[in-house]
């Protein structure tokens, strides 16, 4: 079940899923990975938005990405 | 329209009942400009001096006693200070109430109850028919009268398991021994029988609403308890759209024709897209307020129904709201206690 599209996410990095009741906090990486995610966007394109935005080599930010991602598929968020 | 409405369980104690919730939700509604009735089985019952709420209070004798004492007492009631309409919160009247409730109509108190038909299906055997009727599942469970039976329901449902009084108290027992302990302790406490129920994984969600008898609801909302106490009240509470919750919440009210206010207790399962029914309490729930908080005042349209007056549509509340209880205290004379106790009312 993809719970992404229903989340409301605030820009602090507070996340409450109506459907549960849980709540998730997510640092600044998290929440830019989650947005991007929202809108639809692919892993490829978001890892290119996290090089620029952060300034960190590919590999980091691709580590990084697919730590993240693999979180919200064990919480299945995605 | 001034009217008078009857209210129990004002017992807003660790254990709360639901009557002051309930008085709170009536007060809110302005159009009705209701007189609460506080309906106490005891002088202490905190809500008989919460006067900024309960207008006035009667002490009741138990429903268990004597029920045509109990109904003259009401009519006492009606008599002297008015009483258009009761809402009992508490397991033990209700029985009493559904037996008598259209005596109490002929005698011009109104009620807005179930039939007993409809109250039977909050029975623990009824369960997996009404789980079935509405699209749901309920956990597989069995009746036990005695140790040998215990033994033989553990080696059936597995462990963990849920040891279960038939009203109160459950317990999860994760051996053998730990299941006749909770067992002896539920026997000790509330007698036989006792329920063994298989555990089922999901995250606890409850639904409280009304139906109109009709088929229709008069709204409802569905909410996660956050932080419970020991006793396992609810403390702080969320609510959450679940939409096959809400659907079954709608479905037994159509289904069953059910009239009055409910609570379903349920587990959902989001991983297998489960949802159990684990208990149906024919009443108000002590968080009842919680649903008038959010906009939907559930126990108001029940009053505005009884009495053919227009019924609030509620199609949606928020989600994500949160239910604080917390404790307070105040100070009064001697006076109320003075007069509950040598007259029976203040």
């Amino acid at each position: 079940m993809n719970r992404l599209h229903q989340l409301a996410i605030n820009d602090e990095g507070f996340i409450f899923d109506p459907l549960t009741g849980e709540n998730f906090t997510v640092n600044r990486t998290g929440l830019f990975i989650i947005n991007r995610l929202k809108e639809g966007k692919k892993e490829e394109e978001i890892l290119q938005e996290l090089i620029d935005e952060f300034n960190v080599s590919r590999e980091v930010a691709e580590r990084d990405l697919i730590d993240f991602l693999e979180k919200l598929k064990s919480y299945r968020i995605i | 329209m001034k009217l008078k409405i009857g209210i129990s369980g004002i017992n807003a104690v660790d254990n709360p009942g639901p009557g002051v919730g309930v008085a709170k939700s009536i007060k809110e509604d302005k159009e009705l400009s209701a007189k609460i009735v506080g309906l106490s089985y005891d002088a202490m019952e905190p809500g008989n001096y919460m006067k900024w709420i309960i207008d006035k209070s009667y002490i009741l004798p138990y429903p268990s006693a004597d029920h045509n004492t109990y109904l003259n007492r009401l009519y006492y009631i009606r008599e002297n200070y008015g009483l258009d309409f009761v809402m009992p919160v508490l397991d033990a009247e209700l029985p009493l109430y559904l037996k008598y409730q259209k005596e109490l109509e002929k005698n011009g108190i109104k009620t807005f109850l179930p039939t007993l038909e409809q109250f039977k299906l909050r029975e623990k055997d009824k369960l997996e028919e009404v789980a079935k009727n509405i699209g749901i599942e309920t956990p597989k469970s069995e009746v036990v009268n005695s140790y040998d039976e215990l033994v033989k329901a553990v080696e059936k449902l597995g462990l963990p398991v849920m040891v279960k009084g038939v009203f109160y108290k459950a317990y999860r027992a994760y051996t053998v021994q730990e299941a006749v302990s909770f067992f002896n302790k539920i026997v000790a406490e509330w007698g036989y029988p006792v329920i063994l129920q298989q555990v089922v994984s999901g995250e606890e969600m409850n639904v409280v609403a009304a139906g109109d008898g009709e088929g229709n609801s008069l709204g409802m909302i569905a909410i996660k308890k956050m932080w419970i106490t020991e006793l396992g009240k609810i403390w702080t509470g969320i609510t959450i759209k679940n939409d096959n919750l809400l659907n079954s919440a709608k479905r037994f009210i159509e289904v069953y024709g059910w009239k009055g206010a409910f609570e379903l207790e349920c587990i959902v399962d989001l991983n297998n897209n489960k949802i159990y029914l684990i208990e149906i309490n024919p009443r108000f729930p002590a968080w009842s307020y919680f649903s008038t908080g959010v906009g939907v005042n559930i126990a108001s349209n029940i009053v505005r129904k009884a009495f053919d007056l227009p019924v609030k549509e509620y199609r949606d509340y928020p989600a994500g709201k949160l239910y604080i209880r917390y404790t307070d205290d105040f100070v009064v004379g001697i006076e109320t206690f003075q007069k509950l106790i040598t007259l029976g009312e203040n």
